[in-house]
């Protein structure tokens, strides 16, 4: 059986694609870990401010607007004391991966070998990445793992394709120099 | 390989590929932070969200006004050479997407300045108040805000599907945007 060979341009476009949408997932939560400190106003049980005009501007019912407090307080409340120096940390190292993994993405648009060949050491820190993330958020309650799970499952599933087929790139392209 | 033939296709880059991070960034992060509390006193946590929000869109609207400038400078270089059904679609598109970037940063901007809201451009510059605060163009200039962006995510999505496919068809049209 004859298969179509496989496009270096198209598969560096995939990975341009999956790269930015790492990049604003890890940016989000950075900023999201950043903003919501422990000991911060919800923490504290202050009630929410819900004046009309707000809650038009923003077409909100005057329960939603109570349960936005109530949704940073389960977000405190449920995140272990070491949860968001790992986040920030995970997070943060995974923008630069990602932004690496835009250049990876680039190299195959190019057929730069040698840049192509680091690709697996990008998609394994990710992946890595991905792996801490999702052992983190199992070990936490009900619901952050509601919140985290699945995403981090998806991710973890979409960079271990991007590592294989990296993989076999390589060694597919070190065959044929070999032969 | 394709090199780009002067400064203005590697600046064109450059800013076409900040452009899609930042673009993405904004998307998730502003996904987010609407469910934060609605702002008081006690409750802060827009406040940092929302002014990098601010800062990144603004920024956006100047690289939008720069890529502009060069692609009609690029354009009065070219010959007049005959467009494919193909090609014209592409343009509408890329001109579809600097549109309404243009629409979301300037709408949100405007909406931004009739809430009442500061702007301190990133933090160092503050922008003067435009407008008196007015609900009613604040409310105005929200809806343009979120419904061009819904557009914007629209085309983006099809300037996605069309990258792909050009660079599954391998037709040499990719590394031409891909540094």
């Amino acid at each position: 059986m004859q298969h179509a060979p496989v496009s270096g341009a198209g598969f560096g476009a995939i990975i341009v694609l999956f790269g930015l949408l790492a990049f604003a997932g890890h940016g989000n939560e950075f900023l999201k870990q950043v903003v919501l400190a422990p000991g911060s106003s919800a923490e504290l049980g202050i009630a929410p401010d819900c004046r009309a005009d707000e809650l038009d501007e923003e077409n909100l019912t005057v329960l939603e607007c109570q349960l936005l407090v109530s949704n940073v307080q389960m977000q405190l409340a449920s995140s272990p004391h070491w949860f968001r120096i790992v986040q920030l940390l995970l997070s943060g190292v995974g923008m630069v991966a990602a932004l690496g993994s835009l250049l990876v993405g680039f190299a195959f648009v190019h057929n730069r070998l040698p840049m192509i060949k680091s690709g697996i050491a990008c998609f394994g820190l990710l992946l890595a990445l991905d792996l801490i993330g999702l052992i983190g958020a199992a070990s936490t309650g009900p619901l952050l793992r509601a919140q985290y799970l699945w995403p981090l499952f998806l991710w973890l599933n979409i960079h271990l394709c991007l590592l294989l087929a990296n993989w076999h790139y390589v060694r597919g392209d070190s065959l044929e120099q070999n032969n | 390989m394709v090199k780009p033939s002067n400064s203005h296709a590697i600046l064109q880059m450059v800013l076409h590929w900040t452009l899609a991070a930042a673009i993405l960034f904004l998307f998730v992060s502003s996904w987010w932070m609407l469910s934060l509390p609605l702002p008081s006193d006690d409750h802060t946590y827009r406040v940092v969200p929302f002014q990098l929000h601010k800062n990144i869109g603004i920024t956006l609207l100047l690289i939008i006004l720069v890529m502009i400038c060069l692609r009609w400078v690029r354009r009065l270089q070219q010959n007049a050479a005959a467009r494919s059904a193909l090609q014209t679609l592409a343009d509408i598109d890329q001109w579809l997407i600097y549109a309404l970037v243009a629409a979301c940063c300037s709408s949100g901007y405007l909406s931004s300045s009739y809430s009442g809201w500061n702007t301190e451009f990133w933090w160092l510059i503050q922008l003067p108040a435009w407008a008196r605060e007015n609900d009613g163009l604040n409310i105005l200039f929200s809806d343009l805000h979120q419904w061009s962006c819904w557009l914007l995510l629209l085309a983006i999505v099809l300037h996605i599907a069309a990258a792909i496919y050009h660079g599954l068809r391998d037709d040499a049209l990719l590394p031409k945007m891909f540094p």
